[in-house]
């Protein structure tokens, strides 16, 4: 039996980064962002999140290939930020977000907990 | 380089109802990719326990051996440990073969039919060596009252099965059999406006019609006003047949449906491996712990930093 390893499609294999960054050559403030191991799951949430920062000109993600488990983010932004900087806010801004949503949903719980 | 402004959002919960297998919430003040996110954890990456390896000491039933290992995998387990416990092919305390307390649970089902009256091998016939992973209980909704199993083989006179069989952590991507989710949906909440002076230069007929065009129960007729009143935004399936009645009416703009587009309800049904307001949090963890994941690494920084300064020397800076 030669089939892959299902865990292939989630597990990084070792020695492979799990954020690699490349900036444009051509454009300044420009960077693609590959991103292994991760789908629309991920993807989708940042680049929703990166079009809130009025500093990022361009925000968008592709998955190249179904078979290839990886997502390739690319972020333009003006001169007043850098990828980087926009790709690190994105995450920061989200995680802080998740962290709301959970109090939140924990402060019902025990609301709901408590009537019954 | 970090410490800009903040473009986070503050988003609103309200729970309706919650029941062990049943969550029903509003989602309110963010938007459809972080729902999408949320509904996709939750069906394919919130970790739960299934049996994973089956060794088969006797099968005499007439089911043959790798039919019985796939439908034990689908039995759901109670797995509220799962979130602390261990993947099998990252514990450190075993070789992966899944025989430690870490990673893994053994279970083992004897069964053998002695008598003329069919025997029917559950899930209640299988032994855990853990009491906090077991089988889900499961009843009848019109007999709550008896526990019955998931039927897993019949037996007749003289058959037998004997097995070991070993359970692991693992997540719905790997195979939907650790899914802890039986449905996961949410939808945009309606906004219905019915445009009342249109409204009003409708016959009492007519608007029976109308009513009558939603395949879903939308609308009402007020017992006493005679008026058209919307009972159950909710029902609307985004469907338009309303819509379409109307303008075939000749009354196009009798009424307006629009979807909120940062409110959001959500259903919520658990298999029972974990309470479904269990599987929203962990849900809100694990897409937490990938976001943490995919921050940059220091090495990253570092090199860039370098190339920057190389950059801008190329640029004559």
């Amino acid at each position: 039996m030669n089939a892959p390893d299902r865990y292939e499609r989630f597990v990084v294999p070792e020695g492979t980064k799990k954020v690699s960054y490349e900036r444009d050559t051509k454009i300044i403030n420009a960077a693609s962002f590959t991103i292994e191991r991760e789908d629309h799951t991920v993807g989708n949430i940042l680049r929703m999140q990166l079009h809130r920062d009025p500093n990022v000109l361009f925000a968008g993600y592709k998955l190249p290939h179904p078979l290839q488990y990886k997502i390739i983010v690319r972020i333009h932004t003006t001169s007043q930020s850098s990828p980087m900087q926009a790709y690190n806010q994105a995450i920061n801004d989200l995680d802080k977000e998740l962290d709301h949503l959970k109090n939140g949903f924990e402060t019902e719980m025990a609301k709901h907990s408590r009537e019954f | 380089m970090d410490g800009g402004m903040s473009y986070q959002r503050f988003p609103k919960v309200k729970i309706r109802e919650m029941k062990d297998d049943m969550v029903k919430f509003e989602l309110r003040e963010t938007d459809a990719s972080v729902a999408n996110a949320l509904r996709r954890v939750m069906i394919a990456e919130v970790p739960t326990v299934a049996i994973d390896l089956v060794e088969i000491e006797v099968n005499s039933s007439v089911l043959n051996d790798e039919f019985i290992a796939h439908r034990l995998g689908l039995i759901p387990l109670t797995s509220d440990r799962a979130m602390s416990m261990r993947f099998s092919r990252d514990c450190d305390a075993c070789d992966g073969d899944g025989q430690c307390e870490f990673c893994s649970v053994e279970f083992h089902l004897r069964a053998k039919c002695l008598t003329d009256q069919t025997l029917d091998v559950t899930s209640k016939d299988l032994y855990s060596s853990d009491h906090t992973v077991v089988p889900v209980e499961f009843s009848d909704p019109n007999d709550p009252g008896e526990q019955r199993g998931i039927i897993i083989v019949k037996l007749r006179r003289g058959q037998e099965l004997r097995l070991r069989a070993i359970a692991r952590k693992g997540i719905g991507k790997d195979h939907a059999k650790w899914s802890p989710a039986a449905t996961v949906t949410f939808m945009y909440e309606p906004m219905i406006r019915i445009n009342e002076d249109l409204m009003d230069t409708l016959s009492l007929e007519e608007k029976r019609t109308w009513i009558e065009s939603s395949p879903t129960k939308v609308f009402d007729l007020d017992p006493v006003t005679q008026q058209v009143v919307v009972v159950e935004p909710e029902l609307y399936t985004y469907d338009d047949e309303v819509i379409k009645k109307a303008d075939a009416m000749g009354k196009s703009g009798l009424v307006e449906i629009e979807a909120k587009e940062d409110s959001f309800i959500f259903t919520v049904e658990s298999t029972g491996a974990i309470k479904a307001s269990q599987l929203v949090l962990n849900a809100i963890e694990i897409l937490k712990q990938k976001l943490d994941a995919v921050r940059l690494s220091d090495d990253t920084v570092e090199a860039d930093d370098q190339f920057g300064e190389l950059g801008a020397h190329l640029r004559g800076g």
